[in-house]
């Protein structure tokens, strides 16, 4: 399989795996993920902060603040759904009466 | 000792060598330009059905169709579809329609804060019947040979176990994650609870894309370094550039996870592990694998990496079915569905299941 390969790159190849293998063994271990699940955290949290200051200081000036927009976004995208499951009752009221009539 | 070389080879050599410098020197700028991107998804299609973001496209047939029912790809709800049509020559796509079925793709879309309530249930019970019903509209065919890749095995499966009413003649699952003790590091952190679900939903209500993508990028952080350098000493060769680019264009290019999804697949899926269990709780009851009756075919990847091959396997002895048949490839995750194993061995077989199971008409 490497016969056709040149030297540097199998040189290459195999820095890379000695490199490589105790990395991933790191990056699979619990305490890589028990980092990853405190940055992540840390990082909602600061976002959080940050989104209430500028949502305080916007509503200050009677602006709406992204969180609100997010917000009108998601009640209209409930009311989408409501309105398609409305829309396939019907549908499916409509093809049962087909059916019995036909 | 090497024999000596004749001067006729060693300028032949030589000049082979200039002549490669000079392709690596053009496709070497053209890379880094990122002009010339290969076109990803070529094979002609029509959007026979669509519902929210989701799409059912009907792929043009090229030879006539030889054979029904027709076959419905189920996609993942966490990558690009076009991974199963990638580039002409190098598609799943493109070689069951030239092998005569009439091929349809279901692919949810991108979703976004307007989709972060969709559960499982929105995509199985929801729009999958509807697409299908679509289906029977547009060939006259009552059922389908239903195939899913990845998370749309799962979900092909759920449909075809959960539905009296499924019409499903046959069922193809690749790549498909079932027990999901077996998926790897990042599953077993989100099953112990040292990762929680709405530790990687984000605003929007969803799992970004680019959480999904460092988390398969993590698993092996190092390997750019090789298909770097197996770039460089393949530049001069079109066909590898344009297979390198198009594949490196599909790994980088995830689609958010609806939240109330992730949160189902967590909770039901991972912790629990429902599948392996066989009963399911999902929408309004349960489902049970061993309701699948319908002949099945099961493919999975000695060397995938994301689905292992020991999540995948178990499935063939918890479905019903007296005709079931596992097909063990020699690759990863995607090395199945594009590249050299795909082009040798799964194509060809899973193209070729489909029609041992199919009417010829």
């Amino acid at each position: 399989m490497s016969g056709g390969r040149p030297l540097w790159l199998r040189a290459v190849l195999r820095l890379e795996r000695a490199i490589g293998e105790p990395i991933e063994a790191a990056t699979r271990s619990d305490a890589y993920f028990d980092v990853v699940a405190h940055a992540t955290r840390a990082h909602a949290r600061t976002i959080g902060a940050a989104e209430e200051i500028s949502r305080r200081c916007l509503h200050l000036l009677n602006l709406p603040a992204g969180t609100d927009v997010r917000r009108v976004r998601e009640q209209l995208a409930r009311m989408e759904r409501r309105m398609a499951a409305l829309s396939d009752e019907i549908a499916d009221l409509e093809h049962g009466r087909d059916a019995a009539a036909g | 000792m090497a024999p000596p070389l004749h001067p006729a080879h060693l300028i032949a050599r030589v000049n082979r060598e200039v002549e490669r410098s000079l392709l690596r020197a053009r496709n070497g700028l053209r890379y880094v330009a990122g002009t010339h991107r290969p076109k990803l998804g070529a094979t002609p299609k029509d959007v026979v059905w669509r519902r929210g973001r989701a799409q059912l496209w009907r792929y043009r047939r090229g030879p006539a169709v030889r054979y029904a029912p027709p076959v419905v790809i189920v996609h993942s709800l966490v990558s690009r579809s076009y991974i199963l049509d990638l580039r002409p020559g190098s598609s799943m796509v493109e070689y069951l329609v030239n092998a005569g079925l009439d091929v349809f793709m279901l692919d949810w879309g991108v979703p976004d804060e307007l989709d972060a309530d969709n559960g499982l249930a929105t995509y199985v019970d929801g729009y999958l019947p509807r697409a299908l019903a679509a289906v029977r509209r547009e060939t006259g065919c009552r059922d389908v040979t239903l195939a899913g890749y990845c998370l749309g095995g799962l979900m092909a499966a759920l449909y075809a176990a959960g539905r009296d009413d499924a019409a499903v003649r046959n069922l193809v699952l690749m790549a498909t994650p079932i027990d999901f003790d077996e998926m790897g590091s990042m599953v077993a952190a989100l099953r112990e609870g040292r990762l929680s679900a709405d530790d990687l939903i984000d605003t929007t209500g969803n799992v970004p894309a680019e959480a999904l993508y460092s988390g398969f990028y993590m698993l092996a952080p190092t390997t750019e370094i090789a298909q770097k350098a197996t770039l460089l000493e393949n530049l001069w060769n079109d066909q590898f550039v344009e297979g390198f680019l198009a594949m490196n264009q599909w790994a980088r290019d995830q689609v958010p996870f609806p939240g109330a999804a992730f949160r189902q697949t967590v909770q039901v899926l991972i912790r629990d592990n429902a599948l392996m269990r066989g009963v399911i709780p999902f929408g309004r009851g349960e489902v049970r694998l061993a309701d699948i009756s319908v002949p099945y075919l099961n493919v999975f990847a000695e060397q995938d990496g994301i689905v292992p091959s020991a999540a995948s396997e178990p499935i063939t002895d918890l479905v019903g079915s007296e005709d079931a048949t596992d097909l063990r490839l020699q690759s990863g995750h995607v090395g199945f569905v594009a590249g050299r194993q795909a082009a040798k061995v799964a194509r060809p077989q899973i193209a070729d299941w489909i029609r041992r199971h199919s009417d010829e008409l």
